[in-house]
């Protein structure tokens, strides 16, 4: 269970990106954060795993205190949480193998990763996963040779290597078009129902949080104006989270 | 405060006639008058500076090129009086007039020296066409005939007789110091151009001269030439008193055996090559300080702590310092304190190296996409599995540009600071200069040129490949 308490944020120039954050997440839930361009979605994702550090506020999880954690402590709960990106953040002149396996640094010693001894099974688990998301063929591929939803996958197969419990997506689809954000999408569905992950998603698409979320949690302004289950946002909610002047697009 | 200063401002009610006629009287202040004390101080700042400025340096010729300012600046009050925005580029254009007329005047430009000093440097132009790399063998021609000094009693010798080679013959064979003879050759190859000899009865030897020039003869297509020359007062004291034979003789170069290269040629390789190897070694030592270093000044790697945070402003200020002594004045340090030749040379550009490709690739590492940095951080990796996996892989591209870069720009380097004495070709390039032996130094400037070019396709080629 993720517990997060009174998160918040505030920038070196002042900007407020969350205003006392809480809400819960229990295990196994597709949690998805919506709300506008610049609510915080993308400081709260960050928060979790403390590439950004919050400047207030607790976060729990499974009843330890990832806010307090000292550099060795952070980094084994970092290798126990996935993540993935709007911009895939591959390392576009790696190999798509080395970009999966990097998935597995936290658990590698640095001598090791320095000469690039990667053990056996990391090697099999590399390929394990790139079959997974289909790519397999384009093992020894530049990352940058492959399309935009191609790399999403291979984004999947790294933050799979890490054997998460948690999955943060920093907005995992806003790159893509249609047809390939759906295929993206139901890898990360796929990887909550299975392998049982609790995921956090944030998603620009209304149409897509009520397609594949469990629990919606909204922002504005990074505070925390919604929480509750898709159906539940109407024409009255939905105004309050993007604004009067927003229409409800459809992405299908 | 620049927003604020656009709003017209009401003008005093006599102001309109009078604030330009304040300026006209002294720049400025008409402004001051109008309500725009910020302008108008500047603009009288600059006046008084300018005029200053003529009167230090005596330039009263120059008093007329203020003219466009000063008339500008009372133009521009009128306009402000009225409600309208004033226009800087254009007050700033008048002063440049001034400035430029002064600058013009202190650097001493001279198109008509220009013009009047290049016939001066001719024997270089000359030379650069005719770099000194290959030259023949050559064999001195010497051909004598007597000449009695002066006419006496004693019969004149029979001239020489006509043989196959070529002969001169003096007339009249006898003649007194001072006097004028003919001297004719035939049989010299064609075209061939020689000197003329005196030899008296000693043999002390002297090149013939007419009017303060060396004599010299070009032989005609038949291999015959006609020279007068004066006779020398060469004659011995003891001679004095009666007729002796003297000799006249003709002489002359020719190339033979086949063409050769000159030592020139081959000083000029092996200090080329010194040079070369001087730029690797301090472009090699200068990379392998200059990467570690860079990374510590790249603001974007040591933003996580304080503390890294002074180290990078540590790092950042010795690479400015650094870079802001000039390799010359550093080589010239390095002669003092490992000796002239190559090594100070490779030295100071090291420490040059450095500093500049450090800068070089610290910005490189600086504009990195933000983006596998913070996903290799998020799997639990190390800051230097981060660096590895995520910095690097982007940065080694541009590094490798830049180093090679960089051994082009260290050869190029290298011969300027063999003039101070760092070895290479540049010390030979400064020797020969000096002993006005301009063909050596056309050849050296040649064999810069080439590897410079060469250098510059391959580091291209290299560039082009790891972008």
């Amino acid at each position: 269970m993720l517990e997060v308490r009174k998160l918040t944020k505030v920038y070196d120039d002042g900007t407020v990106a969350l205003k006392e954050v809480s809400f819960t997440v229990p295990d196994g839930e597709f949690l998805v954060i919506i709300g506008l361009s610049g609510s915080g979605k993308s400081t709260l994702l960050r928060c979790i795993n403390r590439l950004i550090e919050p400047t207030s506020g607790q976060i729990l999880w499974d009843g330890v205190d990832i806010t307090a954690a000292g550099q060795e402590e952070l980094r084994r709960i970092r290798r126990q949480i996935g993540m993935i990106f709007q911009q895939f953040n591959l390392v576009k002149r790696h190999t798509v193998l080395t970009n999966v396996l990097t998935g597995r640094l936290g658990y590698t010693s640095t001598w090791r990763s320095l000469l690039g001894l990667w053990s056996r099974e990391d090697r099999a688990r590399a390929m394990r996963n790139l079959e997974l998301v289909g790519i397999a063929d384009k093992a020894h591929n530049r990352a940058d040779e492959l399309s935009g939803g191609q790399q999403q996958r291979v984004g999947i197969a790294r933050a799979l290597m890490q054997e998460p419990k948690l999955l943060l997506a920093d907005e995992p689809v806003a790159s893509l078009d249609p047809a390939t954000s759906h295929s993206v999408m139901k890898y990360i569905e796929w990887m909550n129902r299975e392998r049982g992950l609790t995921v956090l998603c944030s998603l620009h698409f209304l149409s897509l949080a009520r397609r594949y979320g469990t629990r919606i949690i909204a922002l504005r302004a990074g505070e925390l104006v919604f929480d509750g289950r898709p159906e539940e946002i109407d024409d009255r909610r939905f105004k309050e989270i993007y604004g009067d002047e927003a229409i409800e697009v459809e992405i299908r | 405060m620049e927003r604020a200063e656009r709003v017209p401002q009401p003008a005093p009610p006599n102001g309109r006639r009078l604030a330009p006629l304040l300026s006209l009287l002294f720049p400025g202040a008409g402004h001051i008058y109008a309500g725009r004390q910020e302008r108008g101080l500047w603009i009288a700042v600059t006046a008084a500076t300018l005029l200053t400025l003529l009167w230090w340096l005596k330039f009263w010729s120059l008093l007329p090129a203020l003219v466009p300012f000063w008339l500008w600046n009372a133009w521009e009050t009128r306009t402000i009086v009225q409600g309208r925005r004033p226009s800087t580029v254009k007050l700033v254009l008048s002063a440049a007039i001034i400035v430029y007329a002064i600058g013009w005047r202190v650097t001493e430009i001279d198109v008509q020296r220009l013009a009047a000093g290049a016939q001066k440097i001719r024997p270089f132009v000359v030379s650069l066409v005719r770099p000194y790399y290959v030259d023949r063998e050559v064999t001195y021609a010497a051909f004598p005939a007597p000449v009695q000094v002066p006419c006496g009693e004693e019969p004149s010798p029979p001239p020489a007789g006509a043989g196959s080679g070529p002969t001169i013959v003096p007339t009249p064979a006898c003649a007194s110091v001072g006097e004028t003879i003919t001297v004719r050759g035939e049989g010299f190859p064609p075209n061939v151009e020689g000197e003329l000899w005196w030899e008296n009865p000693i043999g002390d030897r002297v090149r013939l001269r007419s009017g303060g020039e060396f004599v010299t003869f070009v032989a005609d297509e038949q291999g015959t030439f006609e020279v007068k020359v004066t006779v020398p007062d060469v004659v011995p004291r003891q001679f004095q008193e009666s007729a002796q034979l003297h000799t006249v003789e003709a002489r002359y170069v020719r190339d033979v055996g086949p063409w050769r290269l000159t030592e020139t040629s081959y000083l000029v390789a092996q200090r080329m090559g010194e040079t070369i190897a001087q730029a690797l070694m301090a472009t090699t030592w200068g990379a392998i300080f200059a990467v570690p270093l860079s990374f510590f000044a790249a603001r974007n790697l040591m933003q996580f702590h304080p503390l890294a945070l002074l180290v990078y402003y540590l790092a950042r200020t010795a690479l400015n310092v650094l870079r802001a002594i000039e390799p010359l004045i550093m080589a010239i340090v390095f002669v003092v304190w490992v000796g002239l030749g190559p090594f100070a040379g490779v030295l100071a550009l090291t420490m040059h190296s450095i500093a500049a490709l450090g800068k070089l690739y610290s910005e490189a590492i600086e504009s990195i996409d933000p983006g596998p940095i913070e996903a290799i951080t998020a799997t639990g990796a190390n800051r230097v599995q981060v660096v590895w996996y995520a910095v690097l892989p982007q940065v080694l591209p541009p590094f490798v540009a830049f180093t090679v870069y960089r051994w082009d720009i260290n050869v190029r380097m290298s011969t300027i600071i063999g003039f101070v004495g760092g070895g290479g070709i540049g010390f030979l390039l400064q020797q020969w200069i000096r002993l006005t032996d301009f063909r050596s130094a056309s050849a050296a400037i040649w064999a810069i040129a080439l590897v410079v070019t060469v250098l510059d396709f391959f580091s291209r080629k290299v560039r082009e490949r790891f972008v």
